[in-house]
């Protein structure tokens, strides 16, 4: 999954802030038992994800669906829609395969949009967190020193003696964190009253 | 006393600081993973369980847990996937797979190779996997894909576990880190 780290959502809503409103959008997502609406919510969330700057692999999202699909036509129930062959289809079995595939794809866009890199967990746990970061950038900008398949592993070790000595450890620099601007504030609000208000719709 | 304290924080530090570097390999891996083509969408390589293999080496069981947990939670968080059923599949496979790989080398000690350990993870872990995908995602009929499922994962288990034990034996850099370990 490739990420942009400019956008509308690093720019104008600090990281907590965004994960609320997911954790807050989730039980109104969960609770709507309409295919259609919950449809359109999960195009508006893959919607989101891209704004996000998330880059959505569709082929993957389409087989998931298409296969817990698939996995719960296996199961009859229901009226016969259809046969193929031997093969039953039947109309409990597929609406709630599709239910249940349009829902977990779902719950990856929510989570697609509103988790960034920059959440920060609270503790220690928080601290290693921003230390793995912060490597993990380093190494992605490690792009002069290239690998070489003669000597692999004698290139591999090229790359990490640039990067880190043991026991020497490195001090990452200190973040700045992003304020949730009036924009983003609204959007948030609006993300969280038209998700719950489409339960009462 | 102080001085004594103040050298096992240090070394603490240090060990934690290369827990995490570790960690940001891990993720490093696992970005390098998208490269390949896979035989199956929900299928991975293990490419990222390449540092937590060679850490089974270096550090104690709790050091291993944790680079586990930094693992999933850094691939959770870069990915975007940490409220998703992704990240319950990844903490699911990764520590199922640490624990028996840390157990089987604790059963087997020397007798074993890096290659076996690997093995019993990638085993540990896509069971776990399949278990999951059964139970909240695809219904009982998916028990279809758990013999393809899992002979890949041995094989992919295979090259890792292989790799990871050359990596070992040949690193310059591992061997420095095994002195800083010991100091």
């Amino acid at each position: 999954m490739k990420v942009s780290k400019d956008n509308f959502f690093t720019r104008n809503t600090h990281p907590l802030h965004l994960f609320i409103t997911s954790a807050v959008i989730l039980p109104a997502y969960l609770f709507q038992d309409e295919l259609v609406v919950r449809v359109a919510q999960v195009l508006v969330f893959a919607w989101l994800s891209t704004v996000a700057g998330k880059k959505i692999k569709w082929m993957y999202f389409v087989i998931m669906v298409s296969s817990i699909t698939f996995f719960n036509l296996l199961s009859p129930m229901g009226r016969v829609l259809f046969s193929i062959g031997p093969f039953e289809v039947t109309q409990g079995a597929l609406s709630s395969g599709v239910m249940k595939g349009v829902t977990i794809v779902g719950l990856v866009f929510i989570s697609l949009f509103s988790i960034r890199p920059d959440l920060r967990l609270p503790g220690r746990l928080g601290g290693l967190l921003v230390r793995l970061f912060y490597y993990f950038e380093r190494i992605v900008d490690t792009k002069r020193q290239k690998l070489e398949a003669r000597r692999l592993i004698g290139s591999i070790d090229d790359i990490l003696e640039s990067l880190y000595l043991p026991g020497e450890p490195q001090e990452p620099p200190q973040a700045d964190t992003v304020a949730t601007s009036v924009m983003g504030a609204s959007v948030m609000a609006v993300l969280i009253l038209s998700n719950w208000a489409l339960l009462f719709v | 006393m102080t001085e004594l304290t103040m050298e096992a924080d240090r070394r603490l530090y240090e060990r934690l600081d290369l827990i995490a570097f570790f960690g940001a390999t891990c993720l490093f891996f696992s970005t390098i993973e998208y490269l390949f083509p896979k035989p199956f969408p929900f299928f991975r390589l293990g490419l990222a369980n390449l540092p937590v293999i060679i850490s089974l080496k270096l550090f104690s069981p709790r050091y291993v847990l944790l680079l586990v947990l930094l693992k999933v939670l850094g691939q959770g968080l870069i990915n975007g996937t940490l409220a998703s059923y992704v990240f319950l599949f990844s903490l699911g496979g990764s520590f199922a797979s640490a624990f028996v790989m840390l157990a089987s080398q604790k059963l087997f000690g020397e007798r074993i190779s890096l290659v076996g350990i690997s093995v019993f993870g990638a085993i540990a872990s896509n069971s776990v996997q399949i278990f999951l995908s059964v139970r909240f995602i695809f219904g009982m009929s998916a028990w279809v894909i758990a013999p393809p499922f899992v002979a890949l994962g041995v094989a992919s288990g295979f090259a890792v576990g292989l790799f990871a034990q050359k990596f070992l034996q040949q690193s310059r850099w591992l061997g420095k880190v095994r002195e800083s370990l010991q100091r």
